[in-house]
């Protein structure tokens, strides 16, 4: 194995009995593998449930100490194209697995961006290669995923992290790196994880590069440095009906920092009841902003979207609901 | 800078207004039988020359002008601050003054108390006070229509305002024919002010000549759609069926440009419909069902155009999307930003993208030189997380 010094990588389970949490999944996941007898998986869940780390642990308990050349992972969110179903998935599937192994695995990660057409192309792909190789996909929502594709697959739904889980995790990782956490720390940890348990890594690591002693104070600086920081500045142009800087402030927040939209919406829905107007307007705002939130998750255009979402703060800011 | 045309030629007296006789006969007499009637309404579509008018009459009687306009705010507080003690105070270098209420009609809900004020003020003022709108009918102007006397300005027609743009160009030594003239005229719809802009927008251009006769079959350029789309109000369908532009390219060149051409409602209502057909346009693609087409089509075009409640006059520059380009400047700049991410994200099997989003969080730990050396970053990758 590869030594890494990315704890999210270094701490990564790799047998069924680490994972933390998702153990009815687990369970089932794991008298599959034993019986050699898999399906097409579909991993469905918010980030940093342990979808990824569950489809390393099949194929690592598969494939033993050559699963690396029965296996291939792509996350469809850097190649969403039909040319990667196309190409690099045929190619791999067609060729007959090495050893005394059945079949190949295919790791399909974020399978939710593809497009729907290549997830059509993906569907008789799966067909026609069955016998050689068994697919692996993962996505946030399930929904985005065409119906023959689901129906091809046994679907497991992974659920957030609970506290006690990201706690675990958090604990065991400071232990073996000689890391002090007070009880304070380690909920402060789990506020800014949000359940997302790559996330809670990556806070803890990088609060640990400034000190082994960790508290609250610390993470909360770490937080607040990641957040998009002038998400108030874009609202407060908006509601003195400054539309152009508010919309120009906006797009440079989004490109300096590559802040998603869905990031973006998140800060403004917070941000909304921090703001100076009746609380009525809020409510409808908060209505828009979900609305908002919601068309980007079907595709439409973040910056097209955020800036009808603008518009109406532009209206909010003369008294008015839009 | 150089001014305008409009600036540049507005009538500068009586003699200077053509095609509107009869509304110079009533503001004469109106000023003349001060203070009979206190108030004078001028009403008009957009581009008739109301203003111009009352600037005129102003020259002519060695008058000031206090003029409050739609960019002020003008609610009952602002009316009693300004525009109240300039009724009653003599002008200090002119035998007298108008108050010019300028397109009273956008005096709006904000305003609060605005109207009744108005008419208090009006009974009250010791000056003659001169309002400007489009549509006078309204309801909410029925208090102040009772109180004034109501002048109509018409539209232009076609034969004055080629006289007034030969003269124009003539001065400016634009070698336009008459034709050409002709259809900027019949373009502007009785509008001087869109006439004059026309004339401008096009002078710059100095060795194009449109070819009249080929207005209805040529490939229209995205400028006079645009100019349609925000200008016009009209529930238009086909109107992109003629520019070579996709109906996505079409969509960033609107979403540039909505902010230059409408204000609050009609802003939210157009990025509204912006937003209907961006909807649309995105279950196109995931879908690959090509009959939504026509709703994005409809929300882009009709959507915008009906956002606004009445039609606008003035020239406009637009501008080319600048999103795209703002995108593509920013890759270059953080170019290394990505191929780190890339790096990262294929060690710790996640996509480049949540890299990305989470690059802030990871630049610590991307620092640290062991797992510079685990991801095989490059020396200029290195350099790139030091800044």
């Amino acid at each position: 194995m590869n030594s890494t010094d990315i704890w999210t990588e270094k701490y990564r389970p790799s047998k069924f009995e680490d994972v933390v949490g998702q153990q009815e999944i687990i369970k089932r996941v794991k008298s599959l593998v034993q019986t050699l007898n898999i399906p097409h998986l579909l991993f469905a869940g918010p980030a940093g449930t342990g979808k990824s780390t569950l489809a390393l642990i099949i194929v690592k308990e598969l494939f033993g100490p050559r699963w690396k050349e029965n296996y291939l992972e792509l996350n469809a969110s850097d190649e969403r194209g039909i040319d990667v179903v196309r190409q690099k998935v045929k190619d791999f599937a067609r060729t007959k697995a090495l050893e005394n192994i059945p079949f190949k695995a295919i790791f399909l990660d974020e399978a939710d961006a593809l497009t729907k057409e290549a997830q059509q192309a993906l569907r008789r792909t799966m067909e026609n290669y069955s016998n050689t190789c068994r697919f692996i996909m993962s996505c946030n929502y399930s929904s985005q995923i065409i119906d023959p594709i689901q129906s091809r697959c046994v679907v497991f739904r992974f659920k957030l992290l609970e506290k006690k889980d990201i706690t675990a995790v958090m604990k065991r990782i400071a232990d073996q790196e000689g890391l002090k956490t007070t009880d304070d720390a380690l909920e402060t940890l789990y506020e800014g994880s949000e359940g997302d348990c790559r996330r809670a890594i990556n806070l803890l690591q990088t609060t640990a590069s400034i000190s082994l002693n960790i508290n609250s104070e610390m993470i909360n600086m770490i937080l607040s440095s990641t957040k998009p920081k002038d998400i108030r500045v874009v609202l407060d142009y908006a509601l003195a009906g400054d539309f152009i800087n508010a919309r120009d402030k906006l797009l440079d927040v989004m490109l300096k920092e590559s802040i998603a939209g869905t990031d973006i919406i998140k800060a403004i829905q917070k941000e909304v009841w921090n703001l100076q107007i009746e609380p009525e307007i809020k409510v409808r705002l908060t209505e828009k902003t979900g609305e908002t939130e919601f068309r980007m998750t079907e595709g439409s255009d973040e910056f097209v979207q955020l800036q009808a979402l603008l518009a109406s703060f532009v209206l909010a800011g003369q008294g008015k609901s839009a | 800078m150089s001014s305008t045309f409009i600036e540049k030629y507005r009538p500068k007296n009586y003699l200077d207004i053509l095609g509107q006789d009869k509304a110079v006969q009533e503001i004469k007499s109106f000023l003349d039988q001060f203070p009979k009637k206190k108030a004078l309404v001028l009403h008009g579509q957009a581009g008739t020359g109301k203003t111009s008018l009352v600037h005129a009459a102003a020259k002519e009687n060695n008058l000031e002008i206090l003029e409050l306009n739609a960019s002020d705010l003008r609610n009952k507080d602002k009316l009693e601050g300004i525009l109240k003690p300039a009724t009653e105070q003599i002008s200090l270098f002119k035998k007298g003054k108008i108050l010019l209420m300028d397109e009273v009609d956008g005096v709006t809900g904000t305003d609060r108390g605005g109207i009744p004020e108005l008419v208090r003020i009006i009974q009250s003022t010791k000056f003659p006070i001169i309002m400007t709108c489009n549509d006078v009918w309204q309801s909410k102007l029925s208090p102040v229509r009772a109180k004034s006397k109501v002048v109509e300005l018409k539209p232009l027609d076609i034969g004055t305002i080629v006289s007034i743009l030969s003269r124009v160009a003539e001065k400016e030594t634009l070698n336009k024919n008459s034709q050409f003239l002709k259809l900027i005229a019949i373009k502007s719809q009785g509008d001087m002010r869109a006439a004059l802009n026309d004339l401008q927008s096009y002078s710059a251009s100095k060795d194009i000549e449109i070819d009249v006769n080929e207005k209805r079959d040529t490939q229209e350029s995205i400028f006079i759609i645009l100019k349609k789309l925000f200008k016009e109000r009209a529930p238009f369908l086909n109107l992109f069926d003629s520019s070579p532009l996709s109906i996505d390219e079409i969509l960033l060149w609107i979403e540039e440009n909505i902010p230059k051409e409408y204000k609050n409602e009609a802003l939210a209502k157009a990025y509204e419909a912006l937003g209907n057909a961006d909807v649309f346009r995105g279950r196109i693609y995931k879908n690959q069902y090509w009959r939504f087409l026509v709703y994005q089509n409809i929300f882009q075009s009709a959507g915008i155009s009906l956002a606004k409640s009445s039609p606008l006059s003035g020239f406009t520059a637009y501008e080319k999307p600048k999103r795209i380009l703002k995108i593509w400047l920013n890759n270059q700049k953080f170019e290394k930003k990505k191929t780190i991410a890339k790096k990262y994200a294929r060690h710790v099997h996640c996509s480049s993208k949540r890299a990305m989003r989470d690059f802030n969080l990871l630049r610590p730990i991307l620092n640290n030189p062991k797992v510079q050396k685990q991801l095989d970053l490059s020396e200029e990758e290195i350099e790139f997380l030091k800044k």
